[in-house]
C-alpha cells in the first residue's frame, strides 16, 4: 500500500502523525508543559520572543551576535587554515612540521581550551573568536592539504612538460583541482564552528542565542528553550545551504 | 581543465619561458618524522622560554615543568578525591555508552532507510533537521527531563551521534549500484541474501566513515557536557581546575584530551582498514 504513495505524501503523513502525537500528549495532560510545551504554548512563546525580545535584547540581536562571532571565527580560521593547508600540500617539510599540531588540535574538544582562553583573554569576544578560529583552522588545513595532494599527477606533469613555472602550475592546475575539497572543508568547518559557538554560549555566555536558551532553561521557560532550539536549527541549516550554494557557484566544474 | 591550462602554458613558453628549475619539492632527504619531532621540540622550547623569561605571569601560563609537576602530583595523590585515570575512564564510559547505543540503533535504521523508500520518506526529514543542530542546545531539555546525572549525558551523546550515523548509513545503502542488486536478483538471491552479500558490503565504507565523524563529534560533546554539569570526567576536571586557578592542571587535561582524541581517531582508522579493506576498490 505505501508503495503507491509518493515520497512527499509519506513525509507529510509522518509529520502529521508526529504533530498529532505532540498535541495528544501535551493536551491530554500526560506530559507537563514544563517538560514539553504544546504547539499552542510554543507558538505563544515564539511570538512573545519575536515581539518583546529576551532580557533587553531583541531576538534578532541575540541571533546576530552569535552569527557575527561565527562569521569572525570561521572566516579567519578557514582563511589561515586553507593557506596553511595549501602550503602543507606543496611542501612536505611544512607538512611534517605542522602536522603534529594540526592532528592534535583537530580532535581536541574545543570547549576544553576555551577555559584556558578565558583565563588568558577574558570572558569577552576575543576568547570566543579565538576558540572558533582554532576550531576552523585544522579542518580547513587538512581539507586544503588533501586537495593539493589529490591533484592527479598526470596533470602536474603535463603542465610542467609544457614549461609551466611553479607559480603557473599553482595558479592554473593545483588551485582549480584543489578548490572543491577546500570548499567541502570550509563547509565542514562552518558546521563545527557553529556548533562550538552555541556550546560556548551555553557554558560561558552573557548574550547570544545559545546563552538565551540556557538562561531560559534556568527559569524553566521551556517554551523559550524549544523556540530557541528551533531557531538555532534553522540558522544552522541556513548556514549550510549558503555554503552549498557558494560551492555550486564557485566550483561548477567539480566532479568533471 | 587540462586542456585550457595546457594551452595557456604553451602561450607562456612562446612569450618567455626559461625552463623552470628542476622541481625539488618531492625530494625529502630528512625523514618527515624528524621534522615533526623537531617542530614539536621547538614549540616546547618556545613555551619554556616564554614562561622562563617571566614575560607572562606564571599563574597565567604554567611552564612545561609546572605541567610535568602537576602530572606527577596528580598521578601520585589524585585530584580532589579523583584520579586522572578515573576521570578519563568516566569520560570514555559516557562516550562509549552514548555512541554504542547510537551505533546499535542508527546503523540498522539508516540501512533500512537506504533500501526502503517509504521509511526514508517518513524519517529522512527528521534526521536532516537534527543533523545541523548543535547537540549541546538540547542538553538543557535533557537535564530538565532526565536530571543532571549520567542518563542525560548518555542521551545527549546518543543524539549527537545518531543523526550522523543514520544519514551516513542511509546514504551508503542508497548508493549501492542498482545493477548489482539486479544481477543478484537475477541469479536467484533472496532479499535477505541480496542485503547480506550486496547491500551491506557496498554500504559498509560509508557507514564506517559516518562512525568516525560521529565519534569525533561525540567526543567533543561529552567534554562540553561535563563542563556544564558533572561531578567527574576530564571536562569536570578542567572546569574545576579553572575555579581553583590551577592552569597547570587545565593544560595537563588539554594534553590528555588531545592524546585521547588522536588515539580514538587512530583506532577508528584501524577498524576501518580491518573491516572494509575493500574501500575504494569498486
Amino acid at each position: 500500500m505505501p508503495r503507491a504513495l509518493p515520497s512527499w505524501a509519506i513525509a507529510g503523513l509522518s509529520a502529521a502523525l508526529l504533530l498529532a502525537l505532540w498535541i495528544g500528549v501535551t493536551s491530554g495532560g500526560l506530559v507537563r508543559d514544563l517538560f514539553l510545551p504544546g504547539p499552542r504554548d510554543l507558538w505563544d512563546g515564539l511570538t512573545e520572543l519575536v515581539q518583546e525580545g529576551y532580557k533587553g535584547r531583541s531576538i534578532l540581536e541575540h541571533m546576530g551576535m552569535s552569527l557575527l562571532r561565527v562569521g569572525a571565527g570561521f572566516l579567519t580560521g578557514a582563511a589561515v587554515g586553507t593557506l596553511l593547508g595549501l602550503g602543507m600540500g606543496f611542501a612536505p617539510r611544512l607538512d611534517a612540521a605542522a602536522s603534529p599540531f594540526i592532528e592534535f588540535l583537530r580532535p581536541l574538544p574545543q570547549l576544553a581550551y576555551l577555559v584556558l582562553l578565558i583565563v588568558w583573554l577574558g570572558i569577552g569576544e576575543s576568547s570566543k573568536i579565538t576558540m572558533l578560529f582554532l576550531a576552523a583552522l585544522p579542518v580547513a588545513a587538512v581539507a586544503a592539504r588533501d586537495g593539493v595532494r589529490n591533484v592527479p599527477s598526470a596533470r602536474l606533469q603535463t603542465a610542467r612538460a609544457l614549461g609551466a613555472s611553479d607559480w603557473q602550475v599553482l595558479r592554473h592546475v593545483v588551485l582549480p583541482s584543489a578548490l572543491p575539497e577546500v570548499l567541502i572543508g570550509a563547509r565542514l568547518a562552518a558546521g563545527i564552528v557553529y556548533g562550538t559557538l552555541i556550546a560556548a554560549e551555553i557554558i560561558a555566555g552573557s548574550n547570544g542565542i545559545g546563552w538565551m536558551i540556557m538562561d531560559a532553561g534556568r527559569f524553566l521557560r521551556s517554551d523559550y528553550v524549544f523556540a530557541g532550539i528551533a531557531m538555532i536549527g534553522l540558522a544552522g541549516i541556513a548556514i549550510d545551504r549558503i555554503l552549498v550554494w557558494v560551492e555550486r557557484r564557485v566550483v561548477h566544474w567539480a566532479g568533471r | 581543465m587540462v586542456m585550457s591550462a595546457a594551452s595557456r602554458q604553451t602561450d607562456g613558453i612562446a612569450v618567455a619561458a626559461p625552463p623552470g628549475p628542476v622541481p625539488t619539492r618531492r625530494q625529502v632527504r630528512v625523514p618527515a618524522a624528524a621534522f615533526g619531532a623537531a617542530s614539536v621540540a621547538g614549540m616546547v622550547l618556545v613555551w619554556w622560554a616564554i614562561s622562563a623569561s617571566g614575560a607572562v605571569p606564571r599563574d597565567l601560563l604554567p611552564s612545561p615543568a609546572d605541567v610535568w609537576a602537576a602530572a606527577t602530583e596528580i598521578l601520585r595523590d589524585g585530584y580532589r578525591g579523583t584520579t586522572l585515570w578515573g576521570n578519563a575512564l568516566s569520560t570514555l564510559g559516557r562516550l562509549g555508552a552514548g555512541f554504542g547505543l547510537a551505533v546499535l540503533a542508527g546503523v540498522p535504521l539508516g540501512l533500512w532507510m537506504g533500501v526502503n523508500r517509504a521509511a526514508s520518506a517518513a524519517l529522512d526529514w527528521i534526521v536532516q533537521f537534527m543533523r545541523p543542530l548543535p547537540p549541546l542546545s538540547y542538553m538543557i531539555l535533557l537535564i530538565l527531563w532526565l536530571g543532571t546525572g549520567n542518563g542525560s549525558k548518555a542521551a545527549l551523546l546518543f543524539l549527537t551521534a545518531f543523526p550522523i550515523i543514520v544519514a551516513a548509513s542511509a546514504a551508503g545503502a542508497r548508493g549501492v549500484k542498482q545493477q548489482r542488486i539486479q544481477v543478484a536478483h537475477a541469479m536467484g538471491a533472496r532479499p535477505a541474501q541480496v542485503f547480506r552479500h550486496v547491500v551491506l558490503p557496498s554500504a559498509a565504507p560509508m557507514v564506517l566513515t559516518g562512525l568516525q565523524v560521529a565519534l569525533a563529534a561525540a567526543f567533543s560533546t561529552v567534554v562540553s557536557a561535563e563542563l556544564l554539569a558533572a561531578t567527574d570526567g576530564l571536562g569536570w576536571m578542567v572546569i574545576s581546575a579553572s575555579q581553583f586557578l590551577r592552569n597547570d592542571v587545565i593544560v595537563l587535561c588539554i594534553l590528555v584530551l588531545g592524546g585521547l582524541g588522536v588515539t580514538l581517531a587512530w583506532l577508528m582508522r584501524v577498524l576501518d582498514r580491518r573491516l572494509v579493506h575493500w574501500r575504494g576498490r569498486d
